[in-house]
């Protein structure tokens, strides 16, 4: 384990972007989205080399992803009804399988988050996520493919883009470790326990705040895996584990140095009856999942997948300050921008 | 004066508080010397509370600890009244609850009620009007101005380092997603940078135990809401209104453990309340809800509401107040509170000493506001912490926290109260 410096947050070093004209045409932001690029390219090559199908994903439903936490979702008006932009298409990625065994999205997420959001260089209020669901797959088989694709990424990245990584100061050999072996692996209970050790007082039965995220982060020079995290702390659709109840079979992936999560992904709950008692003790109105209970109720696939934020993994392999400078039209929590 | 009227509650006196203040705790002084006072015989009989009476001892051995601390001898005065409510600060053990979802609970007296409890520091509870109408099942444009506009009202006004607003939801507004509506809003960042938001999860009320919200909308609304409630037409065909009924909820423990959980998730920096009726395993609900993380459990006495209630609940269904808190083990770290029927100093302190850490003003304070909009409430609860005061040493003992078992009396379990551990220096002897 190394012990590296934090990346500054936007409160510490950064200021907030600046306008359209600025952001787009400053060789920074043209080299991070030419990076980003090539992580999309890789993503797609990896995943249609795999037998994945991409769907385009939809931006608009009646009902979408109650799991983010704290962010409050945008309703739209759909012809006097009430729809919402999607927080995240895990609905809709699970009634994806009835299509296909294996697809993939880059979709776009919108999500109003609390305004102590806007200072953690990690939140945006409009993000993409390169979403992938598996019919049939076990927790650790979604494990591999999530390696596996972001191994990929970085390979392809740091082999065709070297002068872009040079001129934004990212040495490549920050990835050695990464390229040279398997991603760690910890439970929930460990790294709670890990942060204890680190002064950190972790709820035991709670998400890991991003402040100790980033504290773990710094301890690792190579992705890992959190995994098992408490239930009451996930969206219903991550699948408790029937041999031990009150853990998800679910799993963050954290990047190193301090950039915190990349991803979230689970094995999923697809049986009507869990469903529907998992929904109510997430606190919600069965009433207005209608067209997705219907669909389980017949009968949907069993499956695992994961969502890598687009923006935060282009940050963590540009070695960005902040994740707004991965968009080209970036959103900050709270703040009104084009 | 509105036409808003509570035929069974008291709301002549409450009204009469609003008027005078503390000067209310006593007869109208406009009698005195002339006229004989005592007890009114006539008085309606109530509830066991209300049977109950507050017994004060002639020895007072915490009278003797304050006239030392003092040196001088202790008044009604000295009672200190602060109370630590669900992780908040109040100058007395009282709490604003929230209206329901009924017409009464319209704008200007929300904000009426809003301003002087947060001038006050007095901890409020906002949960009317968030149940939305407009049949989407979200809240709508007016909805999020009232209750964003009670909030910023309340944060005006209130002084640092007291009182707290709390955010109510129930299963039927967990569409409108009113905590994250909360949340992200910059009418809150004042209130939950000082610790002073919370948000309660609404899992039944006193008076429909067991129902969820009901109201009377005309034929139209009816309509309208139609996807989104049960829409009965118990009036008949032609009578141009309907029964709306709310879904009341589905809650086993495991259920109520993992909402609290999602709700300390999602919303590390608010306070969790949770209010329940008034249910046969009130013992288990409240066990489950502090394990889970609960900074308070209010329970909402079968006396309680302001809402619109089918007859047969208001008169047969829940039980007893006195008798579910009778039923709560609490240990002293735990905040328990409930309503039901609080208007006044003496039913509060018995509340206090069957368990309760501070009662909650329902219909009380809306008449309040209801008499003055100005400062009803502020002198309704003038008159409360004079009578609070004035009980609470009458019994020997000079803050709320001290309240016990032995200084109440109640006729039909003479013996002893469960849930309070009596303080072992009334058994002391004195030779003198």
């Amino acid at each position: 384990m190394t012990q590296t410096q934090l990346p500054a947050t936007a409160g510490e070093s950064l200021a907030g972007p600046p306008g359209p004209r600025a952001h787009l045409t400053s060789p920074v932001t043209q080299a991070v989205l030419r990076v980003q690029n090539q992580i999309t390219a890789a993503a797609r090559e990896y995943l249609s080399g795999d037998g994945f199908v991409e769907m385009l994903p939809p931006i608009i439903g009646p009902v979408t992803d109650p799991g983010a936490r704290g962010a409050k979702q945008v309703d739209i008006d759909f012809y006097g009804h009430r729809y919402k932009l999607m927080t995240s298409a895990i609905l809709y990625k699970q009634a994806s399988l009835l299509a296909f065994n294996r697809i993939f999205y880059i979709a776009p997420n919108v999500r109003l988050e609390p305004l102590e959001t806007s200072s953690t260089a990690r939140h945006l209020a409009e993000f993409h996520q390169i979403d992938v669901e598996v019919a049939h797959a076990s927790r650790d088989d979604i494990l591999l493919v999530a390696q596996g694709l972001v191994s990929h990424i970085i390979r392809r990245v740091t082999g065709t883009m070297a002068a872009e990584l040079a001129f934004l100061g990212r040495d490549p050999r920050a990835f050695d470790a990464l390229l040279a072996g398997p991603f760690g692996r910890m439970t929930h209970h460990e790294a709670a326990e890990s942060l204890h050790g680190l002064g950190h007082d972790q709820d035991p039965h709670a998400e890991i705040d991003w402040y100790a995220e980033r504290l773990l982060s710094a301890q690792h020079e190579r992705p890992f895996f959190v995994t098992d995290y408490p239930k009451g702390s996930r969206g219903f659709y991550d699948r408790e584990n029937p041999d031990r109840p009150g853990t998800l079979m679910n799993f963050d992936l954290i990047a190193p140095e301090g950039y915190g999560e990349l991803c979230s992904g689970s094995e999923r709950e697809f049986e009507y009856r869990r469903i529907m008692a998992r929904i109510r003790e997430t606190g919600e109105n069965p009433a207005k999942y209608g067209w997705y209970l219907d669909l389980v109720r017949e009968g949907i696939k069993s499956s695992s997948g994961f969502g890598i934020g687009l923006e935060r993994l282009t940050r963590y392999i540009a070695g960005l300050d902040a994740t707004w400078q991965a968009n080209a039209y970036p959103k900050l929590p709270g703040v009104v921008s084009p | 004066m509105s036409v808003l009227r509570a035929a069974t509650f008291a709301e002549t006196d409450v009204r009469r508080r609003a008027r005078l203040g503390a000067a209310a705790a006593f007869p109208d002084a406009d009698g005195y010397g002339t006229a004989l006072f005592g007890a009114d015989p006539g008085r309606p009989a109530g509830d066991e509370i209300d049977t109950a009476r507050l017994v004060p001892p002639v020895f007072m051995p915490q009278r003797l600890e304050k006239l030392i601390d003092l040196g001088r001898e202790p008044l009604y005065g000295d009672v200190d009244l602060t109370t630590a409510i669900g992780g908040f600060t109040s100058p007395l053990p009282v709490y604003v609850s929230a209206f329901g979802s009924t017409q009464v609970a319209s704008s200007n007296l929300g904000h009426a009620v809003s301003e002087q409890a947060g001038r006050l520091g007095v901890p409020m509870v906002i949960g009317e009007n968030i149940v939305p109408m407009n049949g989407y099942g979200r809240i709508d444009a007016d909805t999020e101005r009232t209750l964003l506009g009670r909030l910023h009202r309340y944060a005006e006004h209130v002084p640092d380092g007291t009182g707290g607003v709390v955010v109510q939801q129930s299963t039927e507004d967990a569409d409108a997603e009113v905590w994250n509506l909360v949340y992200s809003d910059p009418a809150a960042t004042r209130l939950m940078d000082t610790g002073r938001l919370a948000f309660e999860l609404k899992v039944g009320q006193g008076a429909k135990p067991g129902l969820g919200g009901m109201t009377v909308v005309s034929d139209e609304v009816g309509r309208q809401v139609s996807e989104q409630f049960a829409i009965d037409p118990i009036f008949g065909p032609d009578a141009g209104r309907v029964l709306r009924c709310g879904a009341p909820g589905t809650f086993t423990d495991e259920i109520l453990r993992q909402q609290i959980r999602l709700m300390r998730n999602n919303f590390p920096r608010a306070r969790i309340w949770v209010k329940v009726h008034p249910g046969r395993d009130i013992a288990q609900v409240t066990q489950v809800a502090w394990a889970a993380g609960a900074d308070a459990v209010t329970v909402d006495g079968a006396e309680g509401g302001s809402g619109w209630a089918p007859l047969a609940f208001l008169n047969h269904v829940g039980l007893p107040l006195a008798e579910c808190l009778r039923r709560i083990e609490r240990p002293a770290a735990y905040c328990l509170l409930a309503s039901g029927r609080m208007a006044d100093g003496a039913r509060i302190a018995k509340t206090l000493i069957l368990g309760a850490r501070a009662a909650g003003l329902g219909r009380a304070a809306l008449i309040a506001a209801d008499e003055d909009p100005r400062a009803g409430l502020t002198r309704l609860l003038d008159s409360i912490a004079l009578e609070l005061r004035l009980v609470i040493s009458a019994l020997g003992k000079y803050s709320p926290a001290a309240l016990d078992a032995d200084d109440i009396w109640l006729p039909q379990h003479p013996v002893t109260v469960a849930g309070r551990v009596p303080e072992g220096t009334n058994n002391h002897e004195y030779h003198h």
